[in-house]
């Protein structure tokens, strides 16, 4: 097991506010796709520690990596180079197996376009990666039911997606992501397919979650309103972090 | 368990492509019910077939008769205990789908090498002793309400045995059957007086068979040899051969109707099985972001893999059991059906036995699993970042 720096967060420390242990650390990462005898470097030797508690934004254009940064930490996909840890595991040593099952326990993730499965209700969303666990039926639902409550949807637990409104399916696909009581979650665009007034909303509930729960975000964005939101924003140019 | 209602929803969702995937399968199940059943009613005409016995009939084909003057010269081969005389008569009561098989037999020497009818010695006195007089089986005194005493008439549909009123019957004996002993003897036969249709036909016919029993099953080939030899030169040959030979080259004089059907059905599952493979992929194709975020949720490819074989396998189960339900319908149907309820009713105890049931829902089942393999196998192989790609 690594130990993280924290050299790099030391000048963030006030507005890390209680944050101490380390949640995501990713040390010397490199991603390159290769495709016959050409290399793509995504990313080109990333170092980042996130703390408990953090709300990070990341920032840059398109291309950046960001997405691919996500990605790594949320163990669905694996780097070139270098070691990624996340709530105290260590993810380049585990199987795909094992990796589904600690994302299943540690990672809750929310997509840009929302990502609902359409034949399931609202409830029934949210309820899916219960499905993992050892939980009977009704513990299932009353915790399927009490995330839709955190996020203000409790009325519209029979609903299918396409009967909600773009906030209120990113509002669902939020509940799933916190439904199993995850230590991290990312989020990809969360606001990126909404409206203002739904992006704000969905931003409220993000710092709330963060503020109240003490959930670890890292969020990917390109819109810098959102950015502001979060109590960190870093930014990756050409797969390289600067600072922001 | 607790995925089901998810697979079932998928199901659901689509109610087109299900319904049409299922009745697909459920055709093919069906025609596969038949065909087994249709083939075990072929087994169980052979089961009762014995080796000490031989039939003798003309050597161009059924249709033509041997004379009766035959009966005497064969009985005299040495090695031949008894001869008798079988006709089938191809006789309607009051509509074709009522159909039954019918012969017109010696009733005396056919009822002593057939010991699996077995007739009470009262009643057999009362047949033999009435031009009239037939006997018959306990599934037909069943269906009709037949008992001793009882008179029906028969009219055959074979033109040289017509005349202008039909044949009148008298039901002189119920025979009974034992299972345990003569596993498969048919329950809804008819016999009566081959003298009755001779003189009722003004000595105009022929015979068709002639059943012969010999002394020494191991000797068969050779007594059968010795038949045909006798009669090489006369202008009705004969061709005998043992009576399971002759029953199972009766039951293919339709064109080997079993190996046409298996052809058939084989070809029918080969082509469920593509279609259904090919909706199994498409509808995975559609659901590849869905696939990804399952797996990103924490889905093993193992359990997603698992997920999609069971929706093909549930597809298979409900078309299996379509399937069988819809043979059940049909094969009790059929013989009721023109044209086609000749041929069935050729096959008296034809019906879906449980174990042919059992086997429709499996293949159903290995159908599904065969569908269901390659887009699961993709699945279960796909990577996140390629399910989802907007991420």
């Amino acid at each position: 097991m690594i130990s993280p720096t924290r050299e790099e967060s030391a000048s963030e420390e006030g507005v890390r506010g209680a944050a101490g242990k380390e949640s995501v650390i990713v040390r010397g990462v490199r991603k390159v796709y290769r495709r016959d005898a050409e290399e793509l470097v995504v990313l080109d030797g990333i170092d980042l520690t996130v703390f408990e508690g953090e709300f990070v934004a990341l920032m840059g254009p398109s291309g950046s990596g960001k997405t691919t940064l996500l990605n790594l930490i949320a163990g669905i996909d694996t780097p070139t180079e270098g070691e990624v840890v996340v709530a105290g595991t260590f993810l380049n040593e585990l199987s795909e197996g094992s990796l589904a099952r600690w994302r299943s326990r540690n990672v809750g993730f929310i997509f840009q376009f929302y990502n609902l499965i359409p034949v399931l209700t609202a409830v029934e969303n949210v309820e899916l990666p219960l499905l993992l666990t050892t939980l009977s039926k009704k513990e299932r639902r009353e915790r399927a039911l009490t995330a839709l409550r955190l996020v203000g949807l409790e009325d519209r637990s029979g609903h299918y997606p396409r009967q909600l409104s773009g906030g209120q399916e990113q509002r669902v696909a939020i509940a799933r992501a916190i439904v199993g009581d995850p230590a991290v979650l990312l989020a990809d665009e969360p606001t990126g397919d909404l409206d203002a007034k739904s992006a704000d909303e969905i931003l409220d509930l993000m710092e709330t979650l963060n503020r109240e729960f003490r959930k670890t975000i890292v969020m990917v964005t390109h819109d810098p309103r959102a950015a502001h939101r979060a109590r960190v924003e870093k930014h990756l140019e050409k797969g390289l972090l600067v600072r922001g | 368990m607790k995925h089901l209602p998810f697979i079932w929803k998928h199901i659901w969702h689509n109610k087109v492509r299900s319904a049409s995937t299922v009745a697909a399968m459920a055709v093919c199940i069906l025609l596969l019910c038949i065909l087994e059943s249709v083939n075990q009613a072929i087994v169980a005409g052979l089961a009762t077939a014995k080796d000490s016995r031989l039939i003798t009939r003309h050597n161009v084909s059924l249709v033509f008769t041997l004379p009766i003057s035959h009966r005497e010269r064969i009985a005299a081969l040495p090695g031949v205990r008894k001869v008798s005389i079988s006709n089938w008569f191809g006789g309607i009561y009051q509509d074709r789908k009522n159909f039954f098989p019918n012969f017109a037999v010696d009733l005396p020497t056919y009822l002593d090498m057939y010991p699996e009818y077995i007739v009470r010695p009262d009643e057999r006195k009362e047949l033999l002793a009435d031009l009239k007089g037939c006997i018959i089986g306990p599934a037909l005194a069943e269906k009709w309400g037949w008992k001793v005493g009882s008179v029906f008439q028969l009219q055959s549909f074979i033109p040289s045995y017509q005349k202008a009123e039909p044949f009148e019957f008298v039901v002189k004996g119920i025979y009974d059957v034992d299972d345990r002993k003569y596993a498969g003897t048919i329950r809804n036969l008819m016999f009566f007086h081959h003298k009755y249709l001779y003189e009722g036909t003004g000595q105009k016919i022929g015979v068709a068979t002639f059943p012969i029993e010999i002394e020494n099953a191991d000797q068969a080939i050779a007594v059968a040899k010795s038949i045909d030899a006798l009669f090489e030169n006369s202008d009705a040959q004969t061709k005998t051969e043992t009576e399971a030979a002759f029953r199972a080259g009766f039951v293919s004089l339709g064109g080997n109707l079993a190996f046409l059907l298996r052809t058939v059905g084989l070809a029918v599952i080969f082509t469920i099985l593509l279609v259904l493979a090919n909706t199994m992929s498409m509808a995975v194709r559609e659901r590849r972001t869905e696939i990804g975020i399952l797996k990103t949720l924490g889905f093993s490819n193992a359990r997603v893999l698992g997920i999609i074989l069971s929706e093909a396998v549930l597809l298979g189960i409900l078309g299996g059991l379509s399937g069988v339900a819809a043979g059940y319908g049909m094969i009790a149907i059929l013989p009721s059906l023109p044209e086609i309820g000749d041929a069935v009713r050729m096959f008296p105890s034809l019906g879906m036995t449980p174990k042919v049931a059992g086997a429709g829902v499996i293949v159903a089942v290995l159908i599904g699993l065969g569908a269901g393999l390659v887009p699961a196998l993709l699945s279960y192989r796909a990577r996140i970042t390629g399910l989802l790609r907007q991420i």
